[in-house]
């Protein structure tokens, strides 16, 4: 095993620009959950609302012919999903784990189904892309440049997005709110903070970024679109965001340590491999997993506090609290 | 307040309810809308009662490499009114899913009911239910009523190798599967002995990504071989041609594509495809059903002589210029394999190189 070509020169640059590459989309629905788990609604349905934002995405571009008509489409179908899911949990109080359980599914099938009427049968469509940007002078940094600055352009903006929704978050009048009623809504209703408004707001956030992710996917990189395209990224994201402990910046590093981690084992086997398996590739498949679980389980023991928003998964009744 | 909890579970379940129905209706006879004029139209009654009816069973999209090339054979059976072709593509991956699908069509009275995965777990037990209708899939061992498929696309992997041999300049090839299966673990054999019988200082790396779907990671392995000094590469998977198509554009290499033509998605880069034509697996297996002579199962095996595979070039491949010699050598070759004068090794697991 030659390690020289994963962590010398050349091939750290390569695994560092895979890392950050696998780990943005992840990163941007992750976030996106943050904040409406900080709201105090469980959304399961984040890999539905990446798949069909990924869809949308795909779409828009191909029939505009413009990758950023695209990513609008994308983030737009993505606010729809989290629009349903508003709806279901917020307006109507139904359980959130079922609605966003059948929101991946229905997703699933409807993403599939509606590609398979659009396309099936034909040669794999492709879309245009938006091209990668090397920023001037930053770029030519030896080691960072290639990694930070000579990106798809796409990835700056969803790195200015993130940025975004952590100030929003944690720095605005509606960051506080979004906790508070995360926290304890009905101190917050007698604050005068509208729960259901909070909430709902939260979940078309959490939506639009998730559509994003699923945008950057198809967008930024494949330039195509396949079912399932997602691979359970969404899944990640929400486990991600519990083992961060509902904290942006944990989420968001521990999002990048799994991207790293992930790129990491994928370089390790593309080195490594004779035809026949020379490194047992289900052992390292789980290296992401592992890695990221230890790190952030060790996290939470060493806080000691659960740091679980306390109304997460119930819904609101303004008239009689919590049913 | 437990009445509105109930309530709000109730409602819940009509949602997920009504979104299976959704999934349901996505995940089935879609493609039955496009297959109903296949060749029916202008049938007479008499050879329209001759057909043989004949449902497949498809585990992913019809764009898709591998399920394009079976939805386009049976198309064209199809529109040869050979069959009354029903399609579900998009299929369950799991057994049990899978084997539902497969049930309906047989309990729909289909003779011919083609699961075109490594479906075995899932088409047996329906098989033996079913015992009059015909099955086929993927597999090891046939039974009375379920035969099989071979799949040896290592023989035009052997001649891609050939030419990658060529080729190259690094002397640095690779491949990326999807899982270490017998399918890919002999192409992958065969690309590398090909790739060694024209250029025997070829060093070839081969990385199992472990998932079928991930074109995003496939992309990303594929890039770490480039890195590493692979010019070119070979995939063997739906995802890893996808994903092999866009790392191979970005670094300008050359790649190899995976049963159906994808040199589309990188029109420069793309030397060639190992082309697998399931089309007269199905027109035999339709002709014995008809005849009454498709039971006891057999293995279906149509190669390269047969036309099952083929090394199919890109005339729009200008990465590299694919030497005189090297052109002369495959041609040589093909004709060997074609007259049966020189066998591909066969190597679907353990050892055999690097």
């Amino acid at each position: 095993m030659d390690w020289g070509a994963i962590f010398g020169g050349s091939g750290l640059t390569v695994l560092f620009s895979s890392a950050v590459l696998l780990a943005m989309p992840t990163a941007l629905a992750a976030l996106g959950e943050t904040v409406c788990e900080r709201a105090g609604v469980l959304n399961l349905g984040l890999e539905g609302m990446m798949l069909s934002g990924a869809l949308g995405a795909f779409l828009g571009a191909y029939y505009a012919h413009s990758p950023v008509v695209g990513t609008l489409c994308g983030i737009v179908v993505g606010v729809a999903m989290g629009a349903l899911m508003a709806f279901l949990s917020v307006t109507l109080k139904t359980e959130q784990v079922i609605n966003g359980i059948a929101l991946v599914l229905f997703a699933q099938g409807m993403t599939a189904f509606l590609f398979e009427q659009l396309f099936g049968g034909e040669k794999q469509p492709t879309i245009p892309g938006i091209p990668d940007l090397k920023i001037p002078l930053l770029g030519s940094i030896p080691g960072v440049g290639p990694v930070l600055f000579d990106q798809n352009a796409l990835l700056y903006v969803s790195g200015g997005v993130a940025l975004a929704i952590w100030l929003l978050l944690m720095r605005t009048r509606f960051g506080l709110s979004v906790r508070a009623v995360g926290e304890r809504p009905e101190a917050a209703d007698a604050a005068a903070v509208d729960v259901a408004r909070t909430r709902w707001t939260a979940l078309l956030i959490c939506g639009g970024m998730a559509g994003l992710g699923g945008t950057l996917l198809v967008i930024g990189d494949l330039n195509l679109f396949q079912p399932n395209i997602t691979g359970g990224r969404g899944w990640v994201a929400i486990a991600l965001v519990i083992f961060g402990r509902w904290n942006p910046l944990l989420v968001f590093s521990g999002v990048l340590l799994f991207g790293f981690a992930d790129a990491l084992q994928v370089q390790v086997r593309a080195v490594s491999g004779g035809t026949t398996t020379a490194v047992p590739y289900e052992l390292f498949q789980a290296l992401p997993y592992i890695v990221t679980l230890v790190v952030l389980v060790t996290a939470t023991v060493v806080a000691r506090s659960s740091a679980q928003p306390a109304a997460l998964g119930i819904p609101f009744h303004k008239d009689g609290g919590r049913s | 307040m437990r009445r509105t909890r109930l309530r709000g579970a109730a409602i819940g379940l009509l949602a997920i309810g009504l979104m299976m129905l959704l999934v349901a209706c996505g995940g089935s006879d879609n493609g039955g809308g496009n297959t109903s004029t296949g060749g029916s139209a202008g049938a007479s009654t008499t050879s329209s009662a001759k057909k043989v009816g004949m449902a497949l069973v498809l585990p992913c999209g019809s764009s898709d490499p591998w399920c394009n090339q079976g939805f386009n054979a049976a198309q064209k059976l199809a529109s040869e009114g050979v069959v009354d072709l029903k399609v579900t593509t998009g299929a369950p991956q799991d057994t049990a899913g899978a084997s539902q699908v497969i049930r309906q069509y047989a309990q729909t009275g289909k003779q011919l009911v083609v699961a075109y995965s490594t479906w075995a777990d899932a088409t047996n037990p329906v098989a033996t239910k079913f015992p009059k209708t015909n099955f086929a899939t993927f597999g090891i061992k046939p039974t009375s009523n379920v035969a099989l498929f071979d799949e040896p696309i290592y023989q035009g992997a052997y001649l891609a190798g050939m030419i990658a041999g060529g080729v190259t300049k690094s002397n640095t090839i690779s491949g990326a599967a999807g899982q270490d299966v017998p399918l890919c673990h002999a192409e992958m054999q065969a690309f590398e002995a090909g790739a060694k019988r024209t250029n025997p200082k070829v060093k070839q790396l081969t990385t199992y990504v472990g998932d079928w779907n991930d074109a995003a990671k496939s992309q990303q392995a594929i890039l770490g071989q480039v890195n590493r000094g692979s010019d070119v590469v070979l995939a063997c998977g739906g995802a890893q041609a996808t994903g092999m198509a866009q790392a191979i554009k970005g670094k300008n290499v050359t790649g190899f594509g995976y049963v159906s033509d994808t040199s589309s998605q990188a029109p420069k880069n793309i030397a060639g495809t190992v082309i697998y034509d399931p089309y007269p697996y199905f027109k035999k297996m339709a002709e014995d059903t008809q005849a009454g002579k498709f039971q006891p199962g057999k293995l279906y095996s149509f190669g390269m002589p047969q036309g099952g595979v083929k090394l199919e070039l890109n005339p729009g491949y200008s990465v590299a210029k694919i030497p005189a010699s090297v052109k002369a050598e495959v041609a040589k070759v093909q004709k060997q394999i074609m007259d049966g004068s020189f066998k591909v090794p066969y190597v679907p697991t353990g050892s055999g190189g690097s």
